[in-house]
Formats: structure tokens, sequence, C-alpha cells
């Protein structure tokens, strides 16, 4: 087992690798420059002075090693726009996008597995109905526009809820306050991330409440509820597990809108801050954190999935 | 005569039991018809509505339905009709496109690196590794910031951003079928391997292929949507009912239906295939 | 510098000019000295005025937060008291004399001194190492020199008799004793993201990346203890968010970037939308390094083509006014009304297109040697661009003008456009100080390289500036700026398009604002109140 984490960890970092050097190849093709240099008014002199403070006048693959020594030294650069160091930047932003991503994902879990297990216990009848066409409409509506529509009917018709931010400005800390404000971008997350739990988790539960043991289980007079939660549940939640990899990748993806309609500042808006205003520390910052953080949820997800089911092993 | 006989009746049974289960899913039957229907009225609808997409009219704008514009016109004056049925246009061929585009790269990748395995299924799945690693979107934005956004590499940018999950799919079915006998009994006859992987492991891997592609264009018309939210899917002048809802944006207190109408189209559009999928899904895997 | 000045805060219309007067002395007593203002910005800001990429997120905060050595006047806009209280301009107008405002004190409590304004020029501004935001504008200071600790002199290279108008223009005072030893005193992260020392009206108290930015009142303020406690910056960047706050309360005033989004609010009585004009104006420039548009009748052609008064009732619902010139009305002294007008007449342009040897083709685009007239007209997402480029391209085609649109991310653009001077034609705007002088969109020595975007090279132009920063007197400033208001209306160096009114939303709550103009407005902090 820990060989193959180690062999899983020494891929990952060739994984981080080649993402590095790819987006720092194209992000050093976008037409363009760093906003603080490259703007409307801006002359041709001020610009020049700019760019050469960033060292934008040295060839890309002299930057790249230069780049790549910092990061392997544990320093990520500074951001051209913002004048901080990316490493400031990005656990500033992480710490919100963790907030959001762990809500969502949470709310996505209990709330997926739920409608899951009602589903395939009324497979066919008009609960299964609803909950599928529902997983189904959750996966068609563009995330940014049931966020508008969710600001437009809970922030501004009923004032039930903010319509943008993280707690609100100058008051005290408060549990009920950041609730409030992570209700709606949450709530948008979770609604598009939801359909994929809920299908998973239906088919994996009638798979397994058609498997012999619990057809045995139910003969021998076992109640409903008990072969429900003893037997089934816990089967069930193995290819749940599986898909919270792929479920990682999808929520920082949403998150880049979500985080654009909630004003949330997290790691999403600064990606497309960074990319629009062409500062490359902070894009090569945000996708090389995004990627870890991927490669380790997903060797997580494997370890915990041989974990829970003994018929897979990592040799 | 009589060998027509037999090579209709052989296959028949597979084929009513298709159409057995598909009269059985009259849902995902449905949705096929939607996506027809769709698909006709961008196809020929511009050709009888004859009414530019792109023709402005400063006098006339935000104006309310009339027999010259029945779903009235936009914040320049536009035709809101016309701009729906060309924007479908080029939604739907964006989805389409990009799909192709996802599912060619993937099939060949996916296929090769399952069939030869060795220093190929290394490089591609580890390829396949780094793509999936990178969430498909931050791809996305950084290859549509480098590249412009040209309707090609929004197409092109779209597609990449789904290839890697075809790749690892079809890469499991044809690692599974290589070590099959047939393929080595065809291999021992002389068979070229290209011959082997199109004719023989490709018809056995399509259906999951199918139902992930059309899956995927539900997918590729909401990620061009996304992108339009943020500035960088399809530009105007083409119209693309992406674009139409980030134009609508200024207008969702004023004019909501600016906006209702592609946020529905596209909502339509990609319930539709993903209800396809799922019964496609239904319908064709054998395990069923 | 000029990039999206109207996604700020703006002003105050005419309209509530009186009302606003009236209350001045009554309000006295009825004001809440505990209150908190709350405003927005779209990004986080840099609290440096100078710093490279501290632009509309950061403007109006550092205009409180850092004094500057001239403000606007609240009633006309003319140069007026900052931290200098009077000044002197040399017979020749190559040397300046400020007179420092006495007792000022810096946040940290540090008295300010004529050294901090030589440092911040003479260090900062004039480094040309530094690039700083907006430095350009100060090319001809050769450098400041300390006359005595309340007196500087600014050296000049050249006369630039508009020097007062850009001191009050984004020129925040930066103080020695904190950034003097500083490496680069622009890229100082502890100053410019968490604590910056200003002598305005508010310091900076907390800084929240992502979120928000909190300034509280500085007691010890030069000009009186503000009547607000404290001022919130929210960080929202969505416009339709921001309007949603400003709807529900959230947020006290937004600049309003799209004047669709009024809808929401216009039945408010709580709300007041509030229109001002600003020194802006949008146009349509012909690259002139082509040689189709050096003949001046295809310029003036390409303009009567446009139906300007539409474009305006369309794009930005009304608020605006056509445009005549660089100088906008509200330059009261300056501005000229008598000079052509190119009223919307497609007979007109197709008249002048002729003449100047463009004849119908076979498909209905006009040619001239065989060749079709087309037009590579790039233009940016932000804003109205796109939608006015799409109107500007219809009107050109029904003359038989083909525009061939290509709609691009707004840096790449930049760097097309004004970086390259890759394109034909394309729309954009400048925003300006209130000044007349505009040698640095205009001048031939700014063409290709410089913000003369259409790269025009006129030097009886050159001369006619040059005059206008030679001037002394007003008189003589008048003359000459009329003449070349009169020449620009004729030549149409840029097509003229329109003046945008800057629109804002305030709620009632919020008074003691100066009315004129936003950015005098946020030089008047200390003034503001909140109505119990």
């Amino acid at each position: 087992m820990t060989a193959y984490i180690v062999r899983r960890l020494l891929q990952g970092v060739v994984v981080l690798f080649l993402i590095s050097a790819v987006t720092f190849l194209l992000i050093n093709l976008a037409p363009g420059g760093p906003t603080s240099a490259v703007s409307l008014g801006r002359t041709a002199e001020e610009r020049e002075a700019v760019l050469k403070q960033y060292g934008l006048d040295r060839p890309v693959l002299v930057r790249y090693f230069d780049w790549l020594g910092g990061v392997l030294r544990g320093d990520l650069g500074k951001s051209y726009n913002q004048g901080l160091p990316v490493s400031s930047l990005l656990v500033q932003r992480m710490g919100n996008t963790l907030q959001l991503a762990l809500s969502a994902l949470a709310l996505t879990a209990l709330l997926g597995v739920a409608l899951g297990v009602l589903s395939a216990l009324y497979k066919n009848r008009w609960p299964d109905h609803l909950i599928s066409s529902l997983a189904t409409v959750g996966m068609s509506v563009p995330a940014f526009w049931l966020g508008i529509v969710a600001i437009i009917v809970f922030a501004v018709q009923f004032k039930w809820l903010p319509s943008s931010g993280i707690f609100t400005v100058g008051q005290e800390f408060s549990l009920w306050d950041r609730l409030r404000h992570l209700a709606m971008p949450a709530g948008v997350l979770a609604f598009t991330l939801m359909p994929n739990v809920i299908r998973i988790t239906r088919s994996a539960l009638l798979d397994v409440l058609t498997s012999d043991y619990v057809r045995t289980a139910r003969a021998k007079g076992v109640s409903e509820r008990v072969v429900l939660l003893k037997h089934t549940l816990k089967n069930a939640l193995v290819p749940v597990i599986a898909i919270l990899g792929l479920i990682t990748t999808v929520l920082f993806s949403g998150s880049v809108v979500v985080e654009s309609v909630f004003g949330w500042a997290g790691l999403g808006r600064l990606a497309i801050e960074a990319a629009n205003g062409r500062d490359y520390p902070v894009i090569l910052g945000v996708t090389l954190l995004v990627g870890a953080i991927v490669v380790v949820v997903n060797l997580l997800v494997d370890v915990l999935y041989a974990a829970v089911d003994p018929r897979i092993s990592h040799e | 005569m009589n060998s027509a006989i037999q090579s209709s009746s052989a296959p028949s049974r597979p084929r009513s039991r298709f159409w057995l289960r598909v009269r059985r899913n009259p849902v995902g039957l449905g949705a096929f018809l939607a996506i027809c229907l769709l698909a006709l009225l961008v196809v020929f609808g511009p050709a009888l509505y004859r009414v530019a997409p792109d023709a402005t009219d400063p006098l006339n704008i935000l104006a309310a339905s009339s027999p010259a514009h029945p779903l009235g016109t936009d914040e320049l004056g536009r035709d809101m009709l016309s701009r729906l049925l060309y924007g479908g246009r080029v939604s739907l061929a964006v989805g389409l496109l990009s799909m192709l585009v996802g599912l060619t790269i993937g099939t060949l990748a996916g296929g090769v690196a399952g069939y030869f395995k060795g220093w190929t299924e290394t490089l591609v799945m580890r390829l396949v590794d780094v793509f999936m690693s990178i969430p498909s979107f931050f791809l996305v934005l950084v290859i549509v910031t480098v590249f412009g956004n040209h309707p090609l590499t929004v197409v092109v940018t779209v597609g990449i951003g789904f290839w890697a999950q075809m790749a690892r799919v079809v890469y499991a079915e044809f690692a599974k079928y290589r070590g099959r006998e047939f393929v080595e009994a065809m291999h021992a006859l002389g068979a070229s391997h290209a011959r082997i992987m199109f004719r023989h492991i490709f018809p056995q891997v399509l259906p999951q292929a199918v139902v992930l592609a059309t899956l995927g264009v539900g997918w590729a018309i909401l990620t061009e949507a996304a992108l339009s939210y943020l500035g960088l899917g399809i530009q105007p002048p083409l119209a693309s009912w992406g674009n139409m809802l980030q134009n609508a944006q200024a207008y969702l207190y004023s004019n909501p239906m600016l906006a209702i109408w592609p946020g529905l189209f596209i909502a339509v559009t990609v319930l539709a295939f993903n209800v396809l999928g799922n019964a496609l899904r239904d319908v064709l895997d054998p395990r069923n | 510098m000029a990039k999206g000045i109207r996604w700020k805060f703006s002003g105050i219309s005419a309209a509530l000019l009186a009302g606003v007067l009236s209350l001045g002395g009554v309000m006295a007593q009825d004001y809440d000295p505990n209150a908190t203002l709350n405003l927005a910005t779209n990004a986080d800001p840099t609290l440096n005025p100078w710093t490279p990429g501290a632009v509309v997120e950061s403007n109006l905060i550092n205009t409180i937060v850092f004094d500057q050595l001239v403000r606007y006047n609240k009633k006309d806009l003319s140069p007026a008291p900052g931290l200098a209280t009077s000044w002197k301009v040399s017979q020749d107008g190559l040397s300046w004399t400020f007179n420092l405002r006495k007792g000022v004190t810096w946040h940290d409590g540090k008295p300010f001194t004529a050294e901090d304004v030589a440092f911040t020029f003479n260090d900062v501004v004039l480094n040309k190492k530094l690039g700083g935001q907006n430095a350009g504008n100060f090319s001809k200071v050769k450098n400041v020199e300390v006359v005595n600790p309340s007196t500087v002199r600014f050296v000049l290279s050249a006369p630039f008799s508009s020097l007062p108008y850009y001191l009050a223009y984004y020129a925040g005072i930066l103080p020695k004793h904190v950034l003097g030893d500083a490496e680069n005193p622009l890229q100082v992260a502890s100053f410019n993201k968490k604590n910056p020392i200003g002598t305005g009206a508010f310091r900076v108290a907390e800084f929240v990346p992502g979120s928000y930015v909190r300034l509280v009142r500085y007691d010890k303020y030069w000009g009186g203890t503000p009547k607000i406690n404290s001022i919130v910056f929210k960080i929202v960047p969505d416009p339709n968010t921001q309007m949603a706050q400003v709807i529900s309360g959230e947020l006290d005033f937004v600049g309003v970037s799209n004047p669709a989004l009024l809808a929401g609010v216009e039945r408010n009585p709580k709300l007041q939308v509030l229109r001002q004009s600003q020194n802006l104006y949008y146009f349509v420039v012909l690259n002139q390094n082509d040689p189709r548009f050096r003949d001046v009748r295809v310029r003036q052609a390409l303009l009567y083509a446009i139906d300007r008064k539409a474009m305006i009732d369309s794009v930005v619902r009304g608020y605006g006014t056509i445009a005549t010139g660089p100088i906008a009305p509200l330059q009261k002294a300056f501005y000229v009304k008598d000079v052509p007008q190119y009223t919307y007449s497609p007979e007109k342009a197709k008249q002048l297109l002729a003449q100047a040897g463009w004849t119908p083709g076979p498909d209905g685009v006009l040619q001239k040697d065989g060749r079709p007239f087309e037009i590579d007209m790039p233009t940016g997402q932000f804003g109205y661009l796109v939608p006015a480029t799409l109107l500007v391209q219809q009107y050109w085609k029904a003359i038989g003008v083909k525009a061939n649109v290509n709609v691009m991310e707004w840096n790449a653009y930049i760097q097309k456009m004004f970086v390259n001077r890759q394109y034909e034609a394309t729309l954009a705007w400048w925003s300006t100080p209130p000044t007349p002088d505009v040698t640095p969109y205009y001048a031939s020595a700014a063409a290709d390289k410089g913000n003369n975007i259409p790269n025009y090279k006129n030097p009886e132009l050159d001369k006619l500036l040059e005059e206008g920063l030679k001037a002394t007197g007003v008189q003589e400033q008048v003359l000459t700026y009329r003449r070349l208001q009169r020449m620009l209306a004729e030549q149409l160096p840029y097509l003229y398009l329109w003046y945008p009114d800057i629109i804002s939303v305030r709620n009632e709550r919020v008074g003691g604002m100066a009315d004129i103009n936003t950015a005098a407005a946020f030089q008047y902090s200390s003034e503001w109140f909140i109505k119990r």
C-alpha cells in the first residue's frame, strides 16, 4: 500500500510538472500583457519600464526555468497586478473556496445520497420519477443562470438572503451570518453536482437490493429498515466514494462561474481575474494548486475505495 | 432469396429487442424527437423566417412582440426570433462539433492506449491524468484566453475539455477486449491491428461511447454558455444562445424575456440531450 | 488611465443641486456621527495612486486616503487648493511655485512637509524605471525643488499651463518617511495592500482581500473631523450584483455601468438616480496610416453615415449628448458649440464618398480602383464597445462600406489596437482631466506610440496645441482652444460620437456630497454625512 501511495504521488508530481510547463508556455503565447503594463493610455515608455521590472523582456524558456527554480524553493513568485506574493494570494482565496466547496460537497453528498436512496426504494413510482426529473434538470440548467435567478428571487424580491460576499462587513463573526451568505452559492453548486450522486446511489442501491445476500436477509425476515441500513447502504456507498474524485474537478470548474456570480473571493475568481489581467504568476499558481488538490483527492479516493471495498487491492 | 431471408432474420431478434426497449422508453423517444425538432427548426427555420439576425434598428429597441417581430427585439433592435434560430445553429453546432472533437481524440487515444499497451498506454494515460487533473473549465479558460475566441477555437477547446473522459472509458473497454480470444484469433488469421480495432473492437465500445457523446453535447452547450457569460465564448456579430444570455444580463429587471428565451432554449436542448443520453444508456447497455 | 472611468462612481445631477445646498446648514445636527457609508469597487484595490495597474478599482479609495496638492473647485472644476494653498507661475511658464498647507499630519502622526512632495515626484513619478501609473502626465516636469519646508518649486522643460489640473487628477502625495527607503516605493506590499499612510480624511483600518476595505475617519484631518465614522468599500465585481445591493440597501452609492440596469431603481423612493457629465467622449478612429482615411472627405462621410442620436438612445438609453470634440460641455469656459455638426445624412455621406472617388460596386459595396471599401474593425469585450461597434457596422453597411467586426477579449484587443495599432477602424473612448489641453491625444509626437490612437499627424494642429500650453491668461487660452475645437471638428482626427452621462445611484440617506462630479466629490469626503 505504501509503495502504491508513493508511486502515485510521484506520478502526481510528474503530472503537475507537465501542467506547469504547458500552462506557462500557453499563457505566454497569449496576446496582450499584464494590465499594469498593457492598458489604454499607457505610453510605450511606461509599458516597457514596467515589463522590464517583471523581467518579461527575457526569453520564455529562461523565465520558465527561473520560475521552476523558485517553485522548487517554495517561492511561487509575485503577482504582477496585485504586487503580493502568489502564495499569500492563494492562501487567502483557498480558504474561501474550501468553505464553499466543502459546504457544497456536504450538501451534495447528504442530499444526493438521501434522494438516491429514496429514488431506489420507490423505483419507477412517482418519487423516483420526480427525483430523476429534478436531477436531469439540474444537469441541464446553466449554473450562472440559476445563480442570477436565485439572486433576483431570494435577495432582490424577498430579501431573505444577501446577494453576494462571504460575510457581512463590519459585523462580529456569526455562524448564522456565514451560513446565510453560503446558502445560495453552495445551493446552486450542489444543485448542479447532485444529479451524478443521485444517479450513482440509485443504481448502486438497486444492484445491491437485488443481490443474493439481501434477498437472503429479507427471506430470513430481517426488517426492511435493517436491511437498508446494515446491508445495503454501506455497499452502495462504494461507487459514490468513487465519483468523489470526479466531483472535485467538476466542483472547481463550477466554482469559477458561481464565485463570479456571487462575488465569492475564491480561487475561481482569482483565476478569471488573473487570466483577464495576464497575471502569469497567479495563473500558474492557481493551476498548480488546483491540480495538486485534484491529484491528492483522487489518491485519497482510491485509498478509501480500497479500504471500503476489500475486493479492490492496490497490490 | 434464401440467403436474404437468413440474413434478415438472424439479426432481427436483437433489433426487435432494441425497438422493444425504445418503445418502453417513451421519455427517451420524446427527447429524441425534441432534438430532431430543434435541429429542423434551426436548420430550416432561417430559410422560412427571413429576417436578418444582425440587422440593428436603434429606433426600435427592446420592443414587445409584434407581427414584424414575433418575439420582440433586443437591446439593439435586432429580431429575437431570428437570433434564436441563428443562435441555435451556432449553439447546436458548437455542441455537436466539440463533442465530435472530443469523441475522435478520446476514442483514438483511448483505443490505441488500450490496444497496444506498453509505452503508448503509459504516455496516453498519463496525459489523460494530466487533463483529468485540470478542472476542464480552468483549461478552457486558459486556452480561449491564449488563442482568442474564434468559433473554431471555442469548438476545439470545449472538445479538448471532454476528450480525456472519453479516452478513459474507451481505453478501459479496449483493454478488456484486447485479451479476449477472438482478438488473438483474428490476429492469428492475419487481420491488421487497424482492422481489428475498428471492425471488431470498436463496435463493442460504441454503445458506451454514444451514451457519453450524447451527454457530452449537453455539456458542451453548457460550457459554451458559461464561457459566454465570462465574455470568452462565441463572439458577436455571430449569435449564440450563450452570448444572447450574456447580452441579456443588463436587462434582467427591465426585459427578463431577453434572458428567458435563450436560457429556456439552452435548458430544453441540454435537457433533451441528457434525457436521450440516459435513455440510450438504458437501451444500449446490455447489462440492463 | 482612461479605462472605464465610467464604471466607477460618479457625480450628482444638477436636479439635486438645490436640495443639497439648502440642506447644508440645517443638517449640521441631524447627521449620525457613528454611521458607516457602504460603497463598492469591482476588484481588490491597490492603495498607492502611482502603482502600475492601480486604475478604476483603486482611484476613488486613493482619492479619499491620499490628498493631492490641488483639488477641483466644487462649482466649476477649476483648480482649487488642496495640500497646496496657493501657486504662482513664472513669466516664461517654466517654473511653478506651490505654497503648502501648514499643520497637516500623516495618518501615523508625522508632519507633512515639502520633502514629501519632492519625494513623490522626483523619486517616484519622474523615475522612469518605475513606470508609474499616470506618470506620463508629468513628462514636462524636470524636477521638484524644496524651497523651504512649506514651499516647493516645479521646474519644467516646456510650458505646461494645465499642470494644476493634472495635479488634481489621481496625483496623491506619498509619505517620504514611510516609502523613502524602499527599493521600489510603488511595490511595497505592506503599504499598497494593507496599511497605506496618507493625509486624507479617512485612513485604512482593515483590508480583507477579495472582500472589503474598511476606512475610518482620521480625527486629526486638516479640514476638520469627518462627519462619518467609517467607509466600507465592498469588492463586488458583478454590476448586476452591485445594482441588487443598492436596491436592497446594502450599498449607499454605486456607479452604473449600463443605464439598462436602472430599471429596478427608477421607481424606488429611497434611491436617487444621478446624472453627471465628465470630460469623457466616445469616438471612432480611422487609422491614418491607411491612405484611404487620409482624405478628410472620407472621414466626414463616415461620420455623416452614423445616426448618433439613435445610437445614444439605444446604446446608452438616452443618457448622453452628441459629441463635437474632445472638450466636453462641462468645461463651460472653453466648450464651443458652433462647429460643424455632421447631422445624420446617409445621402451626404454617399456624395462625399463619390467625390472622393468611391463608386458603387456590383454587390453594393463601394469600390475604388477595383478594390472594395472593406474596413477591418476590431473591438474589445468592454462596456458598450461591442453594441456600439455593431451599430456603426450597420450604418456603414447602409452606405456601401463593409466593416468586418472582430470582437476580442479586452487585453488582446488593447495589444492589437493600442500597442500594435493593427486596426483600420475601431471604437473607443478617452477620459481626461477637465483641462482643454489635449496634447497627449492629438500631437504628432504621440502618434504610433503614445495616446494619439488614430496616428494623426498635422503640424498646424501641433502649433495650436503648443500655443495653448504657452498661454498664460485665460482669455488667450479661450481663444486658442476655440480655434482648436473648430479645426478638430473640420478635420476629424477622431469621429466624435457622444459624451455619456455618468450615472450613479445614491441612497437618500447620504448627504453632503459635492454635486459637480464624482472625482471632485471624493476629494471632499470629510464633508459627507449620513442622515439620521
